[in-house]
């Protein structure tokens, strides 16, 4: 049994050396460490600020791009929730809803979150074009003390 | 129950390894070919820290081929199978993980091949190797 774990350790080590030779050497090699992620643009942005007015001023759609059990647990009060993981699944209930020169603001939630520049990109291919991210939304929303739901319903 | 007779079991372990061998290897290679779109599939499970989503697409393609090369070959068979059963495992862990999320992506386990959204169809596909691969690897009596 020893000797078949060393042998095994032995396959993965030669797996791993092959692997970063080969991707030194390949033509299609990828950097070895993922590079970080574009800058978010600022043009795409939404603070806190504004988000307020135009919430309350209610003509915004919000469209919450967590998965629906994080919705489920507290959203921005009146967003609907469009997963940008489950797009497809999602989008025919709510495309009826959006005409293509609507506002909207997405969310999701933590500095790092990456769903809401996904389901801008969908949204995007699907021709809405004034879209805004409020980053870190969920975090800076309830924070704030504003209006939030909990609940699968808008 | 009567058990394998040694020549037969030996005759099925074979054929269990080529089959076990083969898959490994050709889903390694489909990675190898397109380290990019792989990468891109690790990083939508959404498990693996930021920075090393790379490296984790770098070799882990190279390994499975490693191993099935040694299983296909009939060389440490044990030892390979042993491998096997670690990564089909561990892929398993990722399966279920971006089912129970609900998470709308590809596999990411032949390449692209499929294309289909990841299912339960890649979970029963995932516990056969990993059955194959425990098998190989437990046997005592023809271990090298």
């Amino acid at each position: 049994m020893r000797s078949s774990l060393q042998q095994a350790l032995l396959i993965v080590l030669l797996g791993l050396g092959l692997g970063v030779l080969f991707n030194a050497a390949s033509p299609k090699g990828i950097p070895f460490i993922t590079p970080p992620k574009a800058p978010l643009n600022p043009e795409e942005l939404i603070t806190l600020e504004q988000a307020k007015e135009v919430w309350q001023a209610g003509a915004t759609f919000f469209l919450d791009a967590r998965a629906p059990a994080d919705f489920a647990a507290g959203h921005i009060a009146n967003a609907f929730n469009l997963p940008a993981d489950a797009f497809e699944e999602h989008w025919p209930r709510i495309a009826p809803m959006l005409s293509v020169d609507a506002p909207l603001v997405i969310y999701c939630d933590g500095e790092e979150c990456e769903l809401s520049h996904r389901l801008k990109d969908k949204l995007g291919q699907a021709g809405y074009r004034k879209v805004k991210i409020l980053h870190n939304g969920w975090t800076l929303w309830h924070k704030a003390g504003l209006a939030t739901q909990s609940g699968s319903g808008p | 129950m009567k058990p394998l007779t040694p020549p037969r079991e030996r005759v099925l372990k074979f054929a269990v390894s080529w089959l076990l061998g083969g898959l490994f290897l050709w889903a390694g290679s489909l990675k190898i070919l397109d380290p990019k779109e792989f990468a891109t599939s690790v990083a939508n499970y959404r498990l693996v820290p930021y920075p090393l989503i790379n490296l984790v697409a770098i070799t882990v393609p190279w390994v499975e081929v490693v191993a099935g090369l040694f299983l296909v070959l009939q060389r440490w068979v044990r030892a390979s199978a042993l491998v096997m059963t670690g990564m089909t495992a561990a892929f398993f862990v990722f399966i279920v993980s971006a089912l129970a999320r609900g998470l709308n992506i590809e596999c990411g386990c032949f390449g692209t091949v499929g294309g289909h959204n990841i299912g339960l169809s890649n979970l029963v596909i995932d516990s056969a190797m990993l059955a194959m691969a425990l098998w190989l690897s437990g046997g005592t009596r023809h271990a090298r």
